[in-house]
């Protein structure tokens, strides 16, 4: 009961995790290209929401101080690293992407196990 | 002006990399040099660090003037400038031989974007040898993962780009298993500067046992996917062989060490050593050296391929790395962290006397090379050089850092490992003697096929690798002495 209590406290870790592992088990299981790139980002969104949620302070407001006036403010930090962990992850994207649209014009199919099996018959 | 040079490193070879390929608009022939001159002038200032460091002692730099916790933080210690000499050598070193071989391997077009993705990649490098914080870690690990598959890709045949995309999607599961584990770290202590997350760590071990073990497993399967160690190693036999050469040599030389040089300074630096007591992480990591040096030996010894034959080689070489780090010694540690830079010195001139005969001949297959040593007496030479150092004869460097590994293994009254070092040692001359042997002795009609000649700028750092390979196998003492005070901070 406990741990119920706990895990509705901070839902949005458990929520990240959930998705951590939905897009890890994607990138990993799906033999699709595209599916593998969309796990990826899966994973990443959810590590940034996780980071987020770290900074966040409940009933805290933007922090954007005014003196005197007794707010509570949330972490700005995590949010300034996550801002260039989104760059970092829309680069990878591009790339990875670009990879593929070029594996698709050699091989004809964005199927990672059909290209293994391209590539074994072309070496035998 | 001096106090800044540890920035300098960073900056010079970022800046370099983004001008090149501008500068390559209007001049042509100005952006190979310009490569040279900045990684020779990286080169000059890692040695100015080192002279520096022994003077004057280990000192911080903060970035912008702003001091920790809130500005980043440079830390240039004895373990930071011993990474950054291997790096700025290699680098230099690598790029030189490039030089003629990517002409050769790569379209015109894309040659100054290959000198960008090169010096962004050392660059990266630098950063992670050289910062004290975890998030800045982190982006460092990002661009160096980018950069090295660039460099594999950009030779855009079917295998390469088939290896790079497997690289790129494994690296990018490692840097976001090392991202959530940077966030876990942030919950617990509200830092990113790693001394102050050490002085944190005790005390939030007590309160967050849980968070912190995930991180520090996440750590461990991050930068182990991106190092290759052993069952996380399935991206690096396409990635390594398929890529141009100097790629090749850089990514099997440098690339691999990085990671697992960050995983030393995490473990030993960071996370509190009482950690290691109460979870067996440390077996965990030296179960996996020992399987990597074994298994990755036997996958070698079937490639017919000499360039998949030398990568499965990296994966077994590797081990000794993390078996430096798992036994968690002093003398252990520093077998290790020798092993980085001897490696780095063998597996990148085995790679490119490799390079080179592709080069000349365009022969990639094991059997064909019979009769190859008499043909090119000065590669082969060196190559034989490497693989008597590989294998650990002594008089070459790979036999100090294996004496020192089984040194650290008796220290620890562990006589198992040794034994493993040793039959791993005949593993290796297993599959590198046959090759030195056929090369010179074995007498095969061969059918005249092409032949270029070698250019002496190509083989000018081969040899001035094996050179190093045998002298610092006669005279280790600069080196181990540079590692004891690394050791003890």
């Amino acid at each position: 009961m406990e741990i119920v209590l706990k895990l509705l406290n901070n839902y949005y870790y458990f929520v990240a995790m959930v998705l951590f592992v939905i897009g890890f088990h994607t990138m990993l299981t799906h033999s699709n290209l595209i599916k593998k790139i969309i796990g990826m980002n899966i994973m990443d969104t959810s590590i940034f929401l996780f980071f987020v949620a770290i900074g966040y302070v409940r009933g805290g407001r933007a922090p954007i101080i005014q003196e005197g006036a007794g707010y509570q403010y949330i972490n700005p930090l995590p949010s300034a690293l996550i801002l260039t962990g989104i760059v970092v992850a829309v680069s990878v994207t591009a790339y990875a992407l670009s990879l593929i649209s070029k594996l698709y014009a050699h091989y004809g199919t964005v199927d990672a196990d059909e290209i293994a099996l391209i590539r074994a018959r072309e070496e035998r | 002006m001096a106090i800044h040079v540890p920035v300098l490193l960073i900056v010079i070879l970022l800046g370099a990399s983004y001008s090149v390929p501008l500068l390559d608009r209007y001049r042509k022939n100005l952006a190979f040099p310009l490569t040279i001159a900045s990684l020779s002038a990286v080169f000059v200032f890692s040695l100015y660090l080192i002279f520096l460091v022994g003077r004057k002692g280990p000192f911080f730099y903060h970035l912008g003037g702003w001091p920790p916790p809130w500005g980043i933080e440079l830390s240039v210690d004895f373990l930071a400038v011993y990474m950054l000499m291997v790096l700025s050598s290699i680098g230099l070193l690598v790029m030189i031989y490039g030089a003629k071989d990517l002409r050769h391997e790569l379209k015109k077009e894309v040659l100054s974007w290959y000198y960008t993705l090169y010096l962004l990649l050392i660059g990266s490098m630098m950063g992670i040898a050289l910062t004290n914080d975890l998030f800045n870690m982190f982006v460092f690990i990002e661009i160096s993962a980018i950069a090295s598959c660039g460099i594999i890709s950009i030779k855009e045949d079917r295998r390469c780009l088939e290896a790079s995309i497997k690289y790129l999607i494994l690296s990018v599961l490692g840097s976001g298993c090392v991202l959530l584990a940077v966030a876990m770290i942030y919950m617990v202590t509200g830092n990113l500067n790693f001394v102050y997350i050490a002085a944190e760590l005790p005390a939030a071990l007590a309160l967050y046992p849980f968070n912190i073990l995930i991180a520090l497993s996440l750590f461990i399967v991050g930068l182990g996917v991106k190092s290759a160690l052993f069952p996380l190693h399935v991206w690096l036999p396409d990635a390594h062989s398929s890529a141009p050469s100097p790629s090749s040599a850089v990514l099997s030389g440098l690339v691999i060490k990085i990671y697992a040089f960050a995983l030393i300074k995490l473990l030993f630096r960071v996370f509190p050593p009482q950690i290691y007591a109460a979870v067996p992480v440390l077996d965990i990591i030296l179960f996996l050296s020992v399987l990597a040096v074994l298994v990755g030996s036997i996958f070698a010894m079937v490639q017919d391929d000499i360039k998949r034959m030398l990568a499965y080689s990296s994966i077994a070489q590797i081990g000794y790395v993390f078996m430096g780090i798992g036994l968690f010694g002093d003398r252990a540690l520093s077998g290790g962290l020798l092993h980085i830079f001897n490696h780095a010195m063998m597996k990148s001139m085995l790679f490119m006397a490799a390079g080179l005969i592709i080069y000349a001949t365009g022969i990639r297959r094991i059997k064909d090379l019979k009769g190859i040593g008499v043909r090119m007496p000065w590669t082969m030479g060196a190559f034989t050089v490497g693989a008597l150092s590989m294998v650990g004869i002594p008089g070459t460097s790979g036999f100090i850092s294996k004496w020192y590994l089984a040194l650290g293994a008796l220290d620890l009254g562990r006589p198992f490992y040794v034994a493993i070092i040793l039959l791993s040692s005949l593993l290796n001359g297993i599959y590198y003697f046959p090759i030195v042997i056929d090369a010179f002795f074995g007498t095969k009609v061969e059918p005249r096929s092409e032949h270029r000649d070698v250019p002496a700028l190509m083989l000018v750092p081969v040899l001035i690798l094996a050179a190093g390979v045998v002298i610092f196998g006669f005279f280790p003492g600069p080196l181990l002495n540079l590692i004891e005070k690394a050791m003890t901070r």
